[in-house]
């Protein structure tokens, strides 16, 4: 398995969805986080994150996505995840991730629910 | 005195509410930017800076406005207290004396700013110091979190390894809670057999080091070793392929190396590499430990489905074979008959069987094939099937052999042959007709001495267009013919010993009298006591005919 995380986006509107395929580390987490500080600078309101093709991910990949939640919240915009592995999830709760960003077991439910998911006052 | 207290009062007020309203209106910014702007707009000053305290000391960390040459770097030694010097007021942010940072303005009259930069560092430096405690808290609930997660990842571990027999996917999971939990950006595991030959590599990235060369790493029993000096294992010197530091920990079980797990270069958050901690050794160790009780276990179950597989198919040959044996023995008149087969490892390639024939004739053979279980079952229930079908369309027994032979050529499986002896009784006559392919001496038992009946040709199944010369002797009343398979002969004792045809003619010799299925049993027996328990990989068969 490589030990670099390509990132590729696609934007439906106000959501922009970002397939990660690698380690999230700290360059996988850097290129998700140019990514999507791209895609908030070009008026997306929700990012959803599809991790389907990445089996690992460090503290420091963690921390990036934190700041990339946190700069979403600023923005009152919304942030999800689909397609976790269970090792994934179960960090992403322990972590904190969950608090503030949704996890879904698909893309298509997490679109749909970012979908209808309200602007943040 | 009673009417100033309002006066200050006010203007306090509206310091705090002007300086909230400055700051309030850049939310987006990063805090120091917008202490600079603040404090530029709120002075009047031409350009401001802030300094906080990085690693390699005080550094700008935000500034705002034109020009400001006055500020770019702060006093040596830093100032203790607001200070105007040459055009450049410095003041240090700071709460319940400690400083958080710096404020430099330039671009400001002559005067005296003692209460105003007091109060600038007041207000500026109690907002750094809320947020850097933020951060630290913030932090410190990361580690809390890490830890927590570090400790779950283990448990988890265990559980998930408990019940996973697949060996890549136990290796990957383990590879990658090591590479995770110690922010290492690559990781390599390998694991050998008791050779030191790899059996599976898995890899994060590219591999750390050649998969064949980590059976003789010197390391430890049951603990990581860690180099941050250098990517070698330092107990062998085994370089890694392009890292900076390494980590390595045997995977053992009861000092048995069953491969080696690598983490290479901790990351972190500014790409640098830092250096492992004894916190990262003991985790790897720990998820080493787990692997190699997993890995044992896996192998352990690998080993008992084979071995259930082995005792199916030696179920099934021994059903086979037990259809193919002779559940009894014919009753032929002038002719005693006794047979014995005694199976290793459950079933092998011995074959013998009888037939009552026209004219009061009896025939009989006794065949060993190659190989075991299985595969001689099946052979074996070939010749079988060819020499009932053949038996009574060949005019000799010769051109029998070779109808068994031309069979087998032609339908057994390559590399596959059977010795045989076959033997064809006129009781009334004694006239004994016979052909040997291949098979041990028979040894005839004539007024106490033993003769030996030689091979008259080669093994069934291995010369294309072989034949068998067929041979005759005279069986006179009272003589003994003992047919048997090289189970006997060859059967070991501890020092290696064979029990050889020597003590097989002296029992079947001296005891030429006894009834003949007392002497099949007791050369059994004879060749038991020989080999004192040691275990057998040849079926024993003996077949013993005397003419009465």
């Amino acid at each position: 398995m490589s030990d670099t995380c390509k990132v590729s986006a696609e934007r439906r509107g106000d959501v922009a969805l970002l397939w990660t395929d690698g380690y999230i580390n700290n360059q996988g987490g850097e290129e998700i986080a140019r990514e999507a500080y791209a895609q908030l600078e070009s008026g997306a309101k929700a990012l959803v994150l599809n991790l389907e093709k990445t089996r690992i991910v460090n503290s420091i990949g963690i921390s990036i996505l934190i700041e990339v939640l946190e700069k979403v919240m600023d923005r009152k915009g919304v942030l999800a995840f689909s397609n976790l592995t269970p090792t994934i999830d179960k960090t992403f709760r322990i972590m904190g991730l969950a608090q503030y960003a949704a996890i879904y077991p698909t893309l298509e439910e997490a679109l749909q629910a970012v979908s209808r998911e309200p602007p943040r006052p | 005195m009673t009417s100033s207290a309002p006066a200050a009062s006010v203007r306090f007020l509206e310091f705090w509410r002007e300086a909230a309203a400055l700051l309030e209106a850049a939310a987006e910014r990063p805090l120091p930017s917008r202490i600079a702007g603040a404090a530029a707009a709120f002075s009047g000053a031409r350009f401001s800076a802030v300094f906080l305290r990085e690693k390699e000391g005080w550094v700008r960390a935000a500034y705002a406005g034109e020009g400001g040459e006055e500020v770019l770097s702060l006093p040596d030694p830093s100032p203790q207290a607001v200070l105007y010097d040459r055009g450049a007021l410095w003041v240090p942010l700071e709460t319940e004396g400690e400083v958080h940072g710096f404020l430099g303005l330039s671009g400001l009259a002559d005067e005296d700013y003692s209460d105003f930069g007091r109060s600038l560092g007041l207000l500026f430096g109690t907002l750094l110091g809320a947020s850097r405690l933020s951060r630290l808290v913030k932090e410190a609930e990361f580690e809390v979190k890490t830890r927590l997660l570090e400790l779950e990842s283990l448990y988890d571990l265990g559980l998930s390894l408990a019940g996973q027999l697949d060996l890549p996917r136990l290796a990957d999971e383990v590879l990658f809670r090591s590479v995770s939990l110690t922010d290492a950006r690559r990781g390599t595991l390998v694991l050998f057999d008791e050779t030191g030959s790899p059996i599976l590599q898995r890899s994060l990235g590219e591999e750390l080091f050649p998969s064949e060369a980590v059976f003789c790493w010197n390391l430890p029993e049951g603990e990581a070793v860690v180099n941050n000096e250098a990517a070698t294992v330092p107990t062998c010197g085994v370089s890694f392929f392009r890292c900076e530091k390494c980590l390595a920990v045997a995977i053992s079980v009861a000092g048995r190396r069953l491969g080696v797990l690598a983490v290479a270069d901790k990351e972190s958050r500014d790409g640098s590499v830092l250096d492992f901690t004894p916190a990262d050794a003991r985790l790897l160790s720990l998820f080493a430990n787990q692997a190699a009780a997993a890995i044992e276990t896996a192998r352990l179950h690998r080993e008992a489905i084979e071995k259930e597989r082995i005792e199916r198919e030696l179920e099934l040959a021994a059903a086979i074979q037990r259809e193919i044996l002779p559940r009894s023995l014919p009753r032929v008149p002038g002719v005693e008959l006794a047979a014995a087969n005694l199976p290793t490892r459950q079933v092998g390639g011995d074959y013998y069987d009888l037939f009552p024939l026209s004219g009061g004739r009896l025939g009989f053979l006794v065949a060993d094939v190659s190989g075991k279980g299985v595969p001689a079952a099946l052979l074996v229930s070939t010749v079988h099937a060819a020499v009932h079908l053949q038996i009574d369309e060949a005019e000799t027994i010769e051109e029998l052999v070779v109808r068994i032979d031309r069979h087998l050529q032609r339908y057994a499986a390559a590399r596959k042959f059977l010795t045989l002896f076959f033997g064809l009784l006129e009781p009334d006559s004694g006239l004994l007709r016979y052909v040997s392919a291949g098979h041990n001496p028979a040894l005839l038992v004539q007024n106490g001495s033993v003769q030996s009946l030689q091979s008259t040709g080669v093994p069934i199944g291995i010369v294309p267009n072989a034949r068998w010369k067929e041979q005759t002797v005279t069986i006179h009343s009272g003589d003994l013919l003992c047919v048997y398979t090289d189970g006997l002969t060859e059967a070991v004792n501890e020092s290696e010993e064979e029990f050889g045809i020597q003590r097989l003619s002296a029992i079947v010799g001296g005891a030429s009298r006894e009834p003949v299925q007392a002497l099949c049993e007791a050369a059994l027996s004879a060749v038991a006591d020989f080999a004192r328990g040691m275990p057998q990989y040849d079926d024993q068969t003996v077949l013993i005919v005397r003419r009465t």
